[in-house]
């Protein structure tokens, strides 16, 4: 009976909660808004947010089939999915949240310091396999090339600025997280892989590419070649909502507080600086 | 119809139903997967199962399951090599010289470390192994050798058991009869009782290839992802589970590269299917 009734009180606990606000989307985006949620969570209990990081493309599928209420994403939509929206009479309103740099990372061992974009398209393509190719003085040793799976944002960011119309060499390893890459380069003196400057930490060397170090004012400007903008998409077709959990959300997310935890979370604010 | 009579049946019915279930999940997995695939298959063909290169995002798309099912069957071979003869060698100590208590010693072992979950052996891998493999002369941290040596732990406890088993279960009077003959404890197990057991021997072999080559999580973490055929231990490797499970979760639905790692799945199903029946029918013809 006791098993009974503590299994009812969950139940109804569980309903009686506010209509939950979904977050899906980009994985570059989701520690910027896990660190918003926690801190809406804080400032108004009440307020019940899902978050999901499993890609920008399927964020913005599901915010096409309404199980999302927002869709994060790190690129800006394809034009098949511009075309989805006239299809479909819907209306998609992008927002910037915070702009992102992709760094070019390597071990510390390796003595290099600037790479240029067309130095890493051959890299990432398979022309230059080793790390004398670049620099006569750097060991003869074969570069152990890493980039995020083909599902990532970062990696379309990524081949849209290095690779442009080009494929990326079969022998590139496919992995699952930036995580893993971080772990990698940090273990291997040979590799070479790219990541958000978010995720860079101090135990592997950040590459200048094309002479600008990747840096809050670099990316800002656009000095750097590889920024890009990372945006929240609403569907907007009935007009922007002035009431309920989207508009709060976006408004703590363009706030003060939600863009000083954009800078937290390693990426660089879109407003107010 | 009494009531004893009606409840029996009841049951009988319910017994029914519960193993046709089974049977349906299987005819329901094979039509969802033949079904999921069949826009990849028609649209390219057959250079979807000849093709090398997999491009499957990019503007002008590309579909070629070669190289990967290459790799499967690379790394699936690699571990067969090294883990056959350790399994055999193993399970011909346990049924020829263990003494009772190492026997049970080894069982156990065997059957804790069955128990240990494929993320944590790849862990493992990638933090205490690849580090030794950079020692001896590996240019990559991840590479076919590495996932072949956790495949070889994910297996070895199966394919150790299995012989064990098959071997256990020759008449004992051969090993007896062989041994009254003045033959060596070795010769006994070795030329007798294995010779016996070849087709038990020859199941467990099939079905560790047919576990081998469907085991996931270990190859995606310790193989490195690389749709290329390696031409050394050292060179990474991605075999058609790892892309289906990298690229799964995010691609878009419906589409032709969704259906192609539908495609992929229906050739390793294929693969186990025929697996499966060849080991039928060993275990059919040596029961006769």
């Amino acid at each position: 009976m006791k098993k009974i009734l503590v299994f009812l009180v969950l139940v109804v606990s569980v309903f009686s909660f506010s209509a939950p606000l979904v977050v899906k989307g980009s994985n570059t985006v989701l520690p910027i808004a896990q660190m918003w949620a926690e801190e809406m969570k804080k400032l108004n209990p009440s307020i019940n947010i899902t978050l999901e990081g499993a890609g920008s493309s399927t964020g913005i599928s599901a915010l096409f089939n309404n199980t999302t209420d927002i869709a994060n994403s790190s690129r800006w939509l394809k034009a098949s999915e511009i075309e989805q929206m006239g299809k479909e009479k819907k209306l998609f309103m992008p927002i910037v949240v915070a702009y992102d740099g992709i760094a070019v990372v390597v071990n510390k061992s390796i003595k290099l310091e600037n790479i240029t974009i067309s130095t890493l398209k051959d890299i990432y393509t398979g022309k230059i396999t080793t790390w004398n190719q670049i620099d006569p003085n750097l060991p003869k040793n074969r570069i152990n090339v890493y980039s995020r799976n083909t599902a990532s944002g970062t990696y379309e960011t990524f081949s849209h600025f290095v690779l442009g119309s080009d494929k990326m060499s079969p022998a590139v390893r496919m992995v699952e997280s930036t995580q893993f890459e971080a772990d990698v380069v940090l273990r291997d003196s040979n590799a070479i892989a790219y990541m958000g400057i978010g995720y860079v930490d101090s135990n592997v060397k950040v590459l200048k590419v094309e002479g600008v170090m990747p840096s809050k004012a670099t990316v800002l400007d656009s000095t750097y070649i590889m920024s890009r903008p990372l945006y929240m998409f609403i569907n907007a077709t009935e007009g922007f909502p002035m009431t309920g959990p989207v508009k709060e959300y976006f408004s703590f997310a363009t706030s003060k507080r939600g863009q000083e935890l954009v800078e937290k979370a390693g990426f660089i604010a879109a407003y107010g600086n | 119809m009494n009531k004893r009579e009606i409840k029996n049946n009841f049951k009988n019915i319910m017994v029914v139903c519960v193993a046709c279930f089974s049977i349906l999940i299987l005819v329901m997995i094979f039509g969802f997967i033949i079904k999921e695939s069949v826009p990849a298959i028609s649209r390219e063909g057959f250079k979807l199962f000849s093709g090398m290169l997999w491009y499957p995002t990019h503007s002008e798309p590309e579909y070629g399951l070669a190289a990967m099912f290459i790799g499967s069957l690379l790394i699936t071979l690699l571990t067969a090599v090294i883990v056959l003869p350790l399994g055999y060698i193993i399970a011909f100590f346990m049924y020829g010289y263990a003494k009772p208590w190492e026997k049970n010693i080894i069982k156990s072992s065997i059957d804790l470390l069955s128990g240990v979950p494929s993320v944590i052996i790849g862990s493992f891998l990638l933090v205490y192994v690849a580090p030794i493999f950079f020692k001896l002369g590996a240019w990559s941290r991840e590479n076919i050798l590495l996932g072949a040596v956790g495949l070889t732990i994910l297996s070895l406890p199966y394919t150790a058991s299995l012989m064990e088993e098959a071997m256990s279960s020759v008449d004992k009077s051969m090993k007896e009869g062989a041994l009254a003959l003045g033959a060596t404890k070795f010769r006994a197990g070795f030329s007798v009782i294995s010779k016996a057991a070849m087709p038990g021997l020859m199941n467990a072999v099939i079905l560790t290839l047919n576990r081998i080559i469907g085991e996931t999580m270990v190859v995606l973490m310790a193989s490195g992802g690389a749709a290329i055929i390696p031409m050394s231990l050292w060179d990474p490797v991605r075999p058609l589970t790892a892309a289906i499970a990298s690229e799964m979760g995010e691609v878009e639905l419906g589409s032709i590269h969704y259906s192609a790692l539908f495609a992929a799945g229906l050739v390793l199903l294929t693969i186990s299917f025929i697996l499966t029946l060849i080991s039928k029918k060993i275990s059919r013809r040596s029961s006769k």
